[in-house]
C-alpha cells in the first residue's frame, strides 16, 4: 500500500483547515470520497480536489507534500496512524490528539498539541507560542504524549500541562511551564524568563543554566536525582533523534517551587550552578 | 502458581546484592512463609532501566491476591530501605499487582509519579536521596515444586553433589531454587499425623528411621537432600531439572552419590509430573 498522499494545487492566501483528513476519519474511504471531502478555506468551503492532487491509497498513513503556515489542524483529535508533513504548519497541529505520530519537516505555528491525551508529535523546525498549552476554558493542557521539537519554542511551553513529556532541543520562550500541573519539561538549549511561574507540581529539566529563575523557586542544592538516570536512559533507547541524553548524568542543581503556588514542582537545572539561597 | 520477576538495582552490585539477599529472606516455602522467592539473575547495567547494576528476583506465591500482599511489604522492608536501591517490574503482562503504588505513601505527598515510555514510575523522597519504584509489576503463570531427592552415603557427600547441581541449574534463565543455599535438608510430605499441619517429615526417605517405617532407603544411604525448583514454565523446569541431575549423577557410587528419586507424593500435589528418566534421555 502507498500512502495517502496530499499535494497542494495552489498557494492558500487563507487558513485552510485540514482537521478532516485524519487517518480516523478517513479509514475506509475511496479516493473519490476523499476527494470529495469539503474543507475550510477561509469563509468558504471547498473540496478536497479543488485544493489537493490526492494520491495513494493508505489511510493509516497519511504525508502532505508540501507545507504552509495556513495548515491548520493537522491531525485533530487523530487516535492512531501517522501524519506526515514536508514543510511548514500553522496553528493547532495535534489538537486534543490521543495516539498516532504526527511529523512535520518544517516550522509550527502556535498552540501545538493542544491539550491532547496522547500520540508523539515531532517538529524538525520551530515552534510557536503556548507548545502543548491547554485553550482558555479547557481545564488543562496536554494529559499524556510526548512533543519532541528539534528547533525552538516560543512563549508558554507547556501551559497548565497535566501530564506527558515536551522536549524542545533548542531555545524555549519565556513562561515555560508555566502553571503546570504534571508532566515534564526538557530544554536542552537556554530557556527565557519566569520558567515554571505558577507551577504545582511537575519538572523542568533545564540542560543550561538559565538567565533568571524567579524569587519563588528555593534551592535544594546540587543532588544526584535516582530518577534522571532512569529517564535518560529509557530516552536514550527510544531512537536515534535521542542518542543525544547519553550524555547527561544524574548531577543536578534542583530548585522547588513555585512556592507561591502549591510548590511541589520542580527546575533541575543539569549544568550545577553556585547555590543561590 | 502466580509469579512475578523484580529488578533491583544500586550503587554498586554489593548494595543490590544486600537488598536482594532481604526481600528474598524467609521466602523457602509457601507454606509457612507465603511466598518463595530467589534471586534469579545478576544482570549488567546495560540490562537494566537505569544503567546501573542490578539484581533479577522471582517470587512465586498461590495465588495473584498472596502475591499482591507478599511483594509490597518485602519491597518496602527491603529493598527501600536498602541505600541507594531502585525497584523497577522484571517482566509485564496484563494482569499486575501494585508496588510503588502501595509504597509512594511512604513520601508523606512530597511523591512524584512520572510515566516513562508508558510505564509509571513513583518518586519516594527518602534520606539517601529518591527511591525509584515501579507502580506495578507483571503477574504469570507460573510452576512451582519441581523436585529431585539425592540420596548419598553421607551429608557431606550429598551436600557436594547438590552444590554442583545448584551451580549448574543456576545458569538456566527463568528459576529460581527458593530454599537456603537452593537445598532442602528437611523435605516434607503432605498432611500430618496431627490435624492442625499440612505437611509433616517425609519419614520414607529419613535415614534415621530406616528400620522403624516403611523406608523407600537402601541400606547404604546416610542422607537425603532435596532440591526444589520453581519456574516460570515446564519447559524451563525441564531444563534446570536435568541440568542438576546430569550434574549429581557425574559423581556417581564411587563418590558416595547412590540414588536420584523424587518426591512425587502419589502424584496428588500439582499438575505438572516431570518424569526424571525422560529427562535425561
Amino acid at each position: 500500500m502507498k500512502p495517502l498522499s496530499f499535494k497542494l494545487k495552489i498557494k492558500p492566501e487563507f487558513t485552510l483547515d485540514i482537521s478532516p483528513l485524519t487517518p480516523d476519519k478517513l479509514a475506509g474511504k475511496k479516493l473519490a470520497q476523499i476527494k470529495s471531502i469539503y474543507l475550510s478555506y477561509g469563509k468558504q468551503r471547498t473540496s478536497v480536489d479543488k485544493l489537493f492532487t490526492v494520491s495513494g491509497n493508505d489511510t493509516a498513513n497519511i504525508q502532505f507534500l508540501e507545507g504552509t503556515e495556513k495548515l491548520l489542524c493537522v491531525g485533530q483529535n487523530m487516535s492512531h496512524g501517522s501524519i506526515e508533513v514536508h514543510g511548514d504548519v500553522g496553528n493547532l497541529a495535534g489538537q486534543y490528539m490521543h495516539g498516532g505520530i504526527i511529523r512535520i519537516h518544517g516550522n509550527a505555528g502556535a498552540w501545538i498539541g493542544n491539550s491532547m491525551k496522547n500520540g508523539h508529535i515531532e517538529i524538525m523546525g520551530n515552534t510557536g507560542d503556548f507548545l502543548g498549552a491547554g485553550l482558555p476554558g479547557d481545564p488543562y493542557g496536554m494529559s499524556n504524549g510526548l512533543i519532541f521539537v528539534h528547533g525552538n519554542a516560543g512563549d508558554r511551553a507547556g501551559d497548565r500541562m497535566r501530564r506527558g513529556m515536551i522536549i524542545i532541543n533548542g531555545n524555549a520562550g519565556d513562561y515555560c511551564g508555566s502553571r503546570m500541573g504534571a508532566g515534564t519539561i526538557i530544554i536542552l538549549d537556554k530557556a527565557g524568563k519566569h520558567s515554571g511561574f505558577g507551577m504545582k507540581r511537575g519538572t523542568i529539566i533545564l540542560a543550561k543554566q538559565p538567565r533568571h529563575i524567579s524569587a519563588t523557586f528555593k534551592s535544594c542544592g546540587n543532588l544526584k536525582m535516582q530518577f534522571l538516570r532512569l529517564l535518560f536512559k529509557q530516552l536514550s533507547e527510544m531512537g536515534q533523534q535521542f542518542a543525544m541524553f547519553k550524555k547527561y548524568g544524574p548531577e543536578v542543581h534542583r530548585f522547588a517551587g513555585d512556592l507561591a503556588s502549591n510548590g511541589k514542582g520542580e527546575i533541575l537545572i543539569l549544568q550545577t550552578i553556585k547555590s543561590r539561597n | 502458581m502466580k509469579a512475578t520477576r523484580i529488578i533491583i538495582t544500586a550503587m554498586t552490585l554489593k548494595w543490590a546484592y544486600r537488598a536482594a539477599n532481604s526481600i528474598t529472606g524467609f521466602a523457602s516455602s509457601v507454606i509457612g512463609c507465603g511466598c518463595e522467592s530467589a534471586i534469579e539473575q545478576e544482570l549488567d547495567p546495560s540490562e537494566t532501566p537505569d544503567g546501573r547494576p542490578g539484581i533479577a528476583v522471582m517470587v512465586f506465591a498461590m495465588s495473584t491476591k498472596d502475591l499482591a500482599n507478599q511483594v509490597p511489604k518485602r519491597v518496602g522492608q527491603s529493598v527501600m530501605t536498602a541505600a541507594t536501591t531502585a525497584c523497577y517490574a522484571g517482566l509485564h503482562s496484563e494482569k499486575e499487582i501494585p508496588m510503588g503504588k502501595s509504597l509512594r505513601y511512604f513520601g508523606d505527598g512530597y511523591q512524584i509519579s512520572k510515566i516513562i515510555n508508558g510505564r509509571r514510575f513513583w518518586r519516594i523522597p527518602v534520606m539517601h536521596g529518591e527511591f525509584v519504584c515501579e507502580e506495578t509489576t507483571g503477574v504469570t503463570d507460573a510452576i512451582g515444586g519441581g523436585n529431585f531427592l539425592v540420596m548419598g552415603k553421607t551429608a557431606r557427600h550429598a551436600l557436594t553433589a547438590c552444590e554442583k547441581a545448584i551451580e549448574e541449574i543456576k545458569k538456566v534463565a527463568g528459576v529460581i531454587t527458593a530454599f537456603p543455599g537452593g537445598i532442602v535438608g528437611s523435605g516434607s510430605k503432605v498432611g500430618s499425623k496431627y490435624k492442625f499441619l499440612a505437611a509433616s517429615t517425609n519419614e520414607a526417605y529419613c535415614p534415621t528411621l530406616k528400620g522403624q517405617v516403611k523406608s523407600d532407603l537402601s541400606e547404604e544411604v546416610g542422607s537425603v537432600l532435596e532440591i526444589v525448583i520453581d519456574g516460570l514454565n515446564e519447559e524451563v523446569i525441564k531444563q534446570a531439572m536435568r541440568a542438576g541431575i546430569l550434574a549429581v549423577c557425574s559423581y556417581g557410587p564411587k563418590k558416595g552419590i547412590y540414588r536420584v528419586s523424587a518426591g512425587n507424593y502419589g502424584g496428588h500435589l500439582g499438575a505438572f509430573h516431570f518424569h526424571l528418566k525422560d529427562l535425561v534421555k
